[in-house]
């Protein structure tokens, strides 16, 4: 067995028993090995019947760039399974180890395969923006990572709300629109689209290029989450957080009180 | 009292830092206040005027940070106006942060007259430069030193608007240095400004038609280099400029 299929089966390991796993980085090295990882895991995944619903963005922010000590953001997949409706109940133990963050999500109407875009590709590709909340969580043991773990454990994701008011682009100011997350109405916390990169369609121009480059450009329909608008909160049983996004309106992410294991007991 | 406000006084004109007032007396909270007026008094004898006042600990960052469970305010002048050019050769060592601005177009004596009293709503910067050393104080400290207020900047008044989820981003020669809404203000700049008024209240003292209330920084104080650009930008509410 290679190291990326070592680390993947590790990962896979955690996946399945419900119980983080050891760094990965032990096996791979390199961005480019950690990317391969992902990809045999998105291949296997892909291979089961899950639908591909689009992409996030991770590492966008100054803050977390400097604590991980990389000059560059990554990117996982998103499974239609991942995403929950607003306001759904979310079953304790669905995401490990899980965190909040709000982001912008774009959804898309049009493919771009291009080697190189521009911000005037990604706009016209845009049908329109969705507040969101992205749950991610680590298959990894306390959050111990370093970039090659994130990325090889498929950039943290863990599950997705959207806001179910779709706003065109035109109506936005991304760059400088206000975003705050509460809990029970105790602020959590607030940012600003501009520490997304400088923009979230700056994000999301890198996306698309890193995609294309690797033979899997963004397509029609594709949701991309582009994101942190602000610092990540753990998430404890119970939590019910809302986001609210300054133009794009608000989306709660409403976690379960009791593991199911408990409850059936 | 009259000899701590001497000190800070004569601090802020010589440029000079000095030790915390409180390793030498012990001050409580009204005692600080108490400085933090005659430090004004002797403004106001040199000519300068009241025209608002400042809040401060207004994030919940700041307030664990200093261990406190309320704000603080502190006295402007008409001198700390900044046009757009400021000499940061006559400060200690100053900072900038980006704030949201009221404007009063009737005078406040209880919170219950907030609603109706506001005219106007502004993106601004405040240049804080606080008179001790390394920038260190406890909470009465930073009270008798006029909550560490040095000058302030706004940009053009805006009709009365919500104002609770603002973007807010500071530029340095045109970089953003600083970003963040300004929910960081105690969840809605508002509340601020209804705390101007509780503890305009509680001390006997009018807001008065025509005063500027800075509602307290969306992100934390960035160093102020001489030679600078400086830019606050907010969302729907333009930008607030000034050099250095």
């Amino acid at each position: 067995m290679t190291n990326v299929q070592q680390a993947a089966e590790r990962l896979l390991g955690a996946h399945a028993s419900g119980q983080p796993c050891e760094p990965v980085r032990d096996l791979v090295g390199g961005v480019e090995e950690a990317y391969a990882v992902q990809n045999w895991l998105t291949d296997r995944w892909l291979g089961e019947g899950r639908r591909l619903s689009g992409r996030k963005i991770g590492l966008t922010s100054a803050a977390v760039q400097k604590q991980l000590g990389v000059d560059q953001p990554d990117f996982g997949v998103l499974f239609a399974d991942m995403a929950v409706p607003d306001g759904a109940e979310i079953p304790a133990g669905t995401v490990l180890q899980p965190r909040a963050e709000a982001e912008v999500a774009l959804v898309l109407e049009h493919d771009l395969p291009h080697e190189r875009h521009t911000v005037a590709d990604v706009v016209r590709a845009t049908a329109f923006a969705l507040p969101a909340i992205e749950v991610v969580g680590s298959r990894i043991r306390g959050w111990d990572i370093t970039l090659a773990d994130t990325v090889a454990d498929n950039a943290s994701s863990g599950l997705y709300v959207l806001g179910n008011r779709p706003v065109p682009l035109k109506d936005l100011d991304l760059r400088l629109a206000g975003m705050v997350m509460e809990r029970r109405g105790e602020q959590v916390s607030t940012g600003i689209g501009a520490a997304c990169l400088g923009h979230p369609l700056h994000a999301a121009v890198w996306l698309a290029d890193t995609l294309a480059r690797l033979g899997r450009p963004l397509r029609a329909g594709d949701t991309v989450l582009t994101g942190a608008l602000g610092p990540v909160v753990p998430v404890v049983p119970g939590d019910v957080l809302e986001a609210r996004i300054d133009g794009l309106g608000d989306v709660r992410a409403a976690f379960a009180k009791e593991p199911y294991a408990k409850e059936s007991t | 009292m009259n000899r701590l406000a001497q000190r800070l006084d004569e601090a802020a004109l010589s440029r000079t830092a000095i030790a915390k007032l409180t390793e030498e007396t012990a001050l409580d909270v009204p005692a600080a206040y108490q400085v933090q007026r005659e430090v004004i008094a002797r403004r106001e004898a040199r000519g300068e005027k009241l025209i608002g006042v400042k809040m401060g600990f207004t994030s919940r960052a700041k307030m664990i940070q200093m261990g406190v469970d309320d704000v603080i305010w502190g006295l402007l002048t008409d001198a700390m106006l900044i046009e757009s050019h400021l000499d940061t050769g006559t400060l200690i060592h100053p900072r900038v942060e980006p704030e949201i601005a009221f404007l009063l177009e009737r005078p406040v004596r209880s919170p219950a007259d907030v609603g109706a009293a506001v005219g106007g709503v502004a993106v601004g910067y405040e240049v804080l430069d606080s008179r001790f050393a390394d920038f260190s104080f406890t909470l009465e400290d930073v009270i008798a030193d006029n909550a560490s207020a040095s000058g302030f900047g706004l940009g053009p008044w805006h009709p009365p608007r919500a104002v609770a989820n603002v973007g807010l981003t500071l530029e340095i020669d045109g970089r953003t240095v600083a970003s963040g809404s300004s929910a960081a203000i105690l969840g809605d700049p508002m509340r601020s400004l209804h705390a101007a008024a509780r503890l305009a209240h509680a001390a006997g003292i009018e807001l008065e038609a025509g005063w500027i209330v800075l509602a307290g920084a969306a992100t934390a104080a960035v160093p102020l280099p001489p030679g600078a650009h400086v830019r606050v930008s907010g969302q729907g509410l333009g930008h607030a400029e000034v050099t250095t």
